[in-house]
This record gives structure tokens, sequence and C-alpha cells, in this order.
């Protein structure tokens, strides 16, 4: 017992500052941020075109769409924009670009959760990256508990459900039955591109569509997958705390 | 635990003919890769009644097409009194992922339990024919996200076979690099898993947060925390220059020792082994009969390992020992996976230290006449991964791959008959199985 205690105290406190703090290079490797033209840039025909997701056009940018794989990097984008690049409709995460540095999007208008949350997590169809990352939030680098934000074991003792991955033809009956068990006032969290707009998937036979498609969105959170933090301030965003974008 | 650890001479095949030798037969006398899976036992690889013309990939194929739930593991009727099914899944906390188990019991004991997978099918193998080897490749690295290192290499792997391609040494050494921080990662998860479920609250802390440094360094040198994006050739995504390399190393020796003292912590503690010792047992005869592969495969006493005895660069010059355990439950499965965490920090150490001179060769774009059918194996943290992958015109015919969580799944279930349910998130953990790789 002593000596995981000295094992604690040897390892010191961990816990980010964030969002106190703005996030650190550390907690963000530069792909999770959605990137962006340098400004004054004009986005070349070669890079719309080379945007394996369709979601770089000539004057927009979908971060809703984006999978950050970088190759618009060869032609001049960085990934420069906001960490909190959450938002509260589907349409605000596509950015007019030149807007796009500007852009800052309020906490969502979600007064019914003004203290802490309680999450259930479902994973539609993932590659497990996402869930990751959702539960790294629990270790002594983000602890979220410090932050009124909860796990919970079942969807009857949440107000949010967490939904990460492309919703799958299995498991669109299982989402819709644990979106009814949630009491109300509910609020559903679509964490990264998947659930949002179904990303790389989009065209795969037997997909049934986007999260939104099947139950109400509250809040996207854009990124694949999107760091502990980009879920962090999806949540935050819920209960009206979320940081103003900073960067980019 | 016993003896000491095998060397690259205990694994070579000819002088030891183990199990695998036959776990891998040749089913048509080319292909000799593939796990054998006995007739009528497991209802996915359920083939001809006899013959040689068995390849497990194409039965696997033939059944994605089926679309549905997939019964992965030994499906026997166990009948008797109060004996009902218990279905856990697809939606649970305690499973971080969707898959249903339906559990054979009469209240408190496991009679039998089949894994239920194809929940999570996002047709990604199927997404992939008609795209060209780097589109294809954005596809393989969401296809199971914790695992895109080994899964990306034994992809790209496959691809260059079939183009009969050679590529620079170094983007071996990269796709290694990248291969065996996940590893560390992934048995680091399955600790701290267990750890978890032991109610283990300081262990768990702990060896999360060990996990999140893995991350944060994948993230500083890939530009990705799971390296998404960074093992195609000349990604601008990698910071692998001289001065990153030391930090790396730096980073690892201190990760090295939090680990080192973590784990013998772990082994310290009653509560932690006594949940773990004994549990999901399965022999060294199921565990090749069924074709186990993995940390599964080396915990019953079989030393198979792709990096020994099939080595691609950089292992063919590094310095690897395998860990030997025997009793082929959760704690000798825990104990290798720990073993190999150690295995794999001095791997990373060795490579960071030699890592190739770059002659910055020039990275031929794929040819557009690359045509022909490519095999490639890695080892996974979880076990072998075999990718099969026809091009044609330099864009992919087809792809079928045969994961580690498919071949373990049966072992799973047969590990926990005859256990109770609160064995179940030790066992599971300890084989480190994912419905993502597994429906691919």
């Amino acid at each position: 017992m002593t000596s995981w205690l000295g094992q604690s105290w040897r390892r010191g406190l961990l816990t980010t500052a964030y969002p106190a703090e703005p996030a650190s290079a550390e907690e963000v490797p530069e792909s999770a941020r959605p990137p962006r033209p340098g400004s004054g840039m004009v986005v070349p025909a070669e890079a719309v075109a080379g945007c394996p997701v369709g979601a770089l056009g000539p004057s927009s940018i979908d971060d809703g769409t984006c999978i950050r794989c970088s190759r618009c990097l060869a032609h001049g984008l960085r990934f420069s924009g906001p960490v909190e690049a959450s938002t509260s409709s589907r349409p605000a995460l596509v950015r007019s670009i030149p807007t796009a540095t500007t852009g800052v999007e309020g906490n969502a208008p979600m007064s019914r959760f003004g203290r802490s949350l309680h999450v259930f997590m479902v994973d539609v169809g993932s590659c497990n990256a996402c869930n990751l990352e959702v539960l790294s939030l629990a270790n002594p680098f983000y602890d979220m508990t410090r932050l009124g934000i909860f796990f919970t074991n079942s969807p009857r003792h949440a107000d949010v459900l967490l939904v990460v991955g492309v919703p799958t033809a299995e498991m669109v009956e299982p989402l819709r039955r644990a979106y009814e068990a949630l009491p109300a006032p509910k609020a559903v969290l679509a964490v990264g591109v998947c659930p949002t707009s179904g990303g790389i998937f989009v065209g795969n036979s037997g997909l049934p569509g986007p999260l939104a498609q099947i139950v109400p969105v509250d809040v996207f959170v854009p990124g694949c997958p999107p760091t502990p933090l980009g879920v962090l301030d999806g949540l935050l965003r819920l209960v009206g705390r979320a940081r103003a974008p900073e960067g980019g | 635990m016993s003896g000491g650890p095998w060397r690259l001479a205990d694994a070579d095949p000819m002088r030891e003919p183990s199990p695998p030798a036959v776990a891998y037969a040749a089913p048509d006398g080319t292909l000799t890769l593939f796990n054998d899976y006995s007739d009528g036992v497991s209802r996915l690889f359920r083939g001809p009644p006899s013959g040689p013309a068995r390849d497990p990939v194409e039965l696997w194929n033939a059944r994605r097409e089926r679309r549905g739930p997939a019964r992965l593991g030994p499906d026997e009727p166990v009948e008797g009194y109060g004996v009902f099914t218990f279905p856990y899944g697809p939606i649970s906390m305690g499973v971080p992922e969707s898959g249903r188990f339906d559990v054979r019991t009469y209240g408190e004991r496991v009679l039998a339990l089949v894994p239920v997978g194809g929940f999570k099918a996002r047709g990604i193998l199927d997404s992939l024919v008609g795209r060209s080897v780097p589109d294809a490749v954005l596809r393989v690295e969401r296809l199971a996200g914790h695992l895109s290192a080994a899964h990306t290499s034994a992809f790209l792997g496959a691809c260059e076979s079939a183009a009969g391609r050679s590529i620079p040494e170094t983007e071996l050494w990269v796709r290694a690099l990248a291969q065996e921080l996940q590893r560390i990662y992934n048995h680091v998860h399955v600790i701290a898993r267990i750890a978890e479920a032991a109610s283990q609250n300081v262990g768990l802390a702990q060896t999360h947060a060990l996990g999140e440094e893995v991350l944060r360094l994948t993230g500083s040198l890939f530009g990705h925390r799971w390296a998404f994006g960074a093992l195609a050739a000349g990604s601008p995504l990698r910071r692998l220059e001289r001065s990153d390399r030391e930090r790396a190393a730096a980073t690892l020796a201190r990760l090295l020792e939090e680990f080192e003292s973590l784990w013998a912590l772990f082994l310290e503690s009653r509560t932690f082994i006594d949940r773990i010792q004994g549990t999901g047992p399965i022999d060294r005869d199921a565990a090749t009969r069924w074709g186990a592969v993995g940390p599964a495969l080396r915990a019953t006493g079989v030393p198979w390992d792709d990096r020994l005895r099939q080595p691609v660069a950089p292992y063919t010059d590094l310095y690897l020992e395998l860990p030997k355990e025997v009793d082929g439950d959760a704690l000798s499965r825990v104990v290798v996976r720990a073993e190999e965490v150690r295995a794999s920090f001095l791997l990373l150490e060795q490579m960071l230290e030699r890592w190739p001179h770059d002659p910055s060769v020039e990275h031929a774009p794929w040819p557009a006449v690359a045509s022909g059918r490519g095999l490639s194996r890695v080892e996974a943290p979880s076990g072998d991964l075999v990718y099969d992958v026809t091009l044609e015109e330099g864009r992919v015919r087809r792809a079928a791959m045969r994961t580690p969580s498919q071949a373990n799944w049966p072992l799973f279930a047969l590990g926990l008959r005859g256990g109770v349910f609160t064995d179940f998130h030790f066992a599971l953990e300890s084989f480190g199985l994912s419905f993502a790789e597994t429906d691919g």
C-alpha cells in the first residue's frame, strides 16, 4: 500500500490546466488542429481535387468531414485551426475560407445543463481510436471529474449520449433504444467525423448515414480522432463552459 | 513462469516443428499461412468437410457478404435445469466497443459463451476495391485505430509484394517504430483495463498515465497520436530528425523506468494476481488446435512470433527475446504482455540508436501497372496479422485479412467455460480482442 502511495507521490501532479489555460503543444499534436489556408491565400485547385473526402472547397472547408490526412499540406495549407472546434450545428462546421481564421463559435444554448454532466458512451461502429481518446479523459492528465464530468454505466443515469463511430445498420436500433433510455433533459454529442458526416466511410455499402439522421445531435466534435481536449471542448460546450478558440 | 526466455535459435521451425506448423498447414500447397480450423466447430470458418482447398481468408470473405451478426465461437448447445441465454451487449459500458456475448448460464457460472460480432461491420475491405493504394491506406488505418500501425504495415507490405516493389529500408524502420510504440500502448492498456476490473485504482491511474505518455510520444514523432497518415512514404507529418530521435530515446528511457516500477508493484499486489491467476485458461493443445495467435499462444508455451520466425528489416538486425510462459491463463497472458513491453522498449532503444542513415531516397509513386497478389504478415500486439491483397494496374482488386482477434475469439470463449461472470473482463482483456478489427 505504502509503495503505491510512494508511486503516486513520486509522479506528482500531472493534470492539465486546460480549460483555464490554453492547450499545450504536447497535448495537441499538429494534426489535432483543422487545416487552414494561410491568410490571403487562394486554395489551389489541386488541393481541392486531392482532398480524399471532399472537405476542401475553393472557398470553404468542412471540419466535420476532414480526416486530417495531411494531403493538402503539400499545397500550402497548415494544421493551424483552433483546438476548440466543436459546434452546436452541423452547418457551422463548414467554415468559409476568408473568415475561417476568425470564426468564433459560442457555447451551445444548453442552459438545461449548467453544472455537472453524466456521460454514457455508445460505439456505433468506430475504429476504437475515438473510444480510447474519450476514455483518456479519465486519466490523470485530463481528469475530467475536476470539471464535474463523469462516465456512467447505464444510459438511464446519463445526461449525455456520447456517440463514436460511423453508424452501421446493425447499431441503428440499439442506438435508438439507448437514446430513449436517457431521462430528459438529454443531449447527444457526436465525437469525431464518423458520426458527424461518415468521414472516410461515406459511400460504403450498407451504412445508413450520419448520426443526425437517426437521433438529434446537440454538439459536433470534429477530428479523426479528436484529442481528449477536443472531446472535452465538446462536453464543456454543452454546459456553456467551453474555452474561446485561440490560434488559427 | 518457468525457464528462460526464447531466443532466435529456439524459434527455428526446422529444429522445433512446433504446433503452429500444424496450425499453419498449407491448405492448397501455396498458402502456408493461415490458421486451420476444425470442421464444423467454428461457424465462421466452416469449409468443405474435407479436402485441401480450404482458405480461411476466402471463407471469411464469403461470410462478410452475408451481412448481420456473426457468431465467433464454438456454438454447441448447453442444456440443463434453469439454463438460459444471457445476452450481454451490444451496448455496455463494461466493454467499450459494440459487440454481444451470448452467455449460457443458470445464474453464476458461465457454461458456454459465444461472442457475436458484426455490429461494427463498416464494409471497409469492400470499400478498398478499385482504389489506389494511398487511398486504400486511409481506410485501412481507420479499420482499428489502436492497431493502425500493424494494419497499415501489413497492408502496405502485401501491396508492395503484389507489385514486386522494393522500398527504402528506412520506410520499414519507420513502420517498425510506430508498431513497437503501439504495441507498448496496447499492452499497457490491457494492464490498465485489468487493474480497473480488479479495482486497483492507483495502479489504473498510473498505468493510464503511462499509456497517455506513449500516445503523446507517438504524436510528437508522427504528428498524430495514432500515427494515421504518417506511415505513407514521404508523409509531411513525420518528425524523425536526429534531434527528435534523441528526445524520443530520452523519453522512452524514463517511461521504461516508470513501467518497471509499476509492474513490480502489480506483481506484489495479491488482489491483482488473484483475479487473473487461473482465469480463462487454455492449454497448449486447444491453442494450437484452434489456431491461437500472439500472447495468447505464447502464454501456452508455443514460441511463435512473426518478428522472430519471419523477420523483416529492421527485426533481422535487432536483438529481441520473447518471454516464456506455459500456464495459458490470464496471468500468463498478462505476464507475456508485460515482458513484451520491456522487449519493445529495448527494440525502440536499439532502433533509435542505429537509425539507418537516410540517403534521402526519392520515393517513386505507385506504378500504375502494378499487378499481382501479395501476402504480408505482421506481429500485431495481439498476434499474427495477415493481409492478402490483389492489385490490378495499381488498384486494389481484392483485399482480405485474417486478424489476431478473428483467430482468438474462439479461444476466449473456450477459456471462459466453467468460469464465473466476474472472470469475464479479466479473460476478455487478457486476450486483447477487438470487434473493430474482427468486423472490418
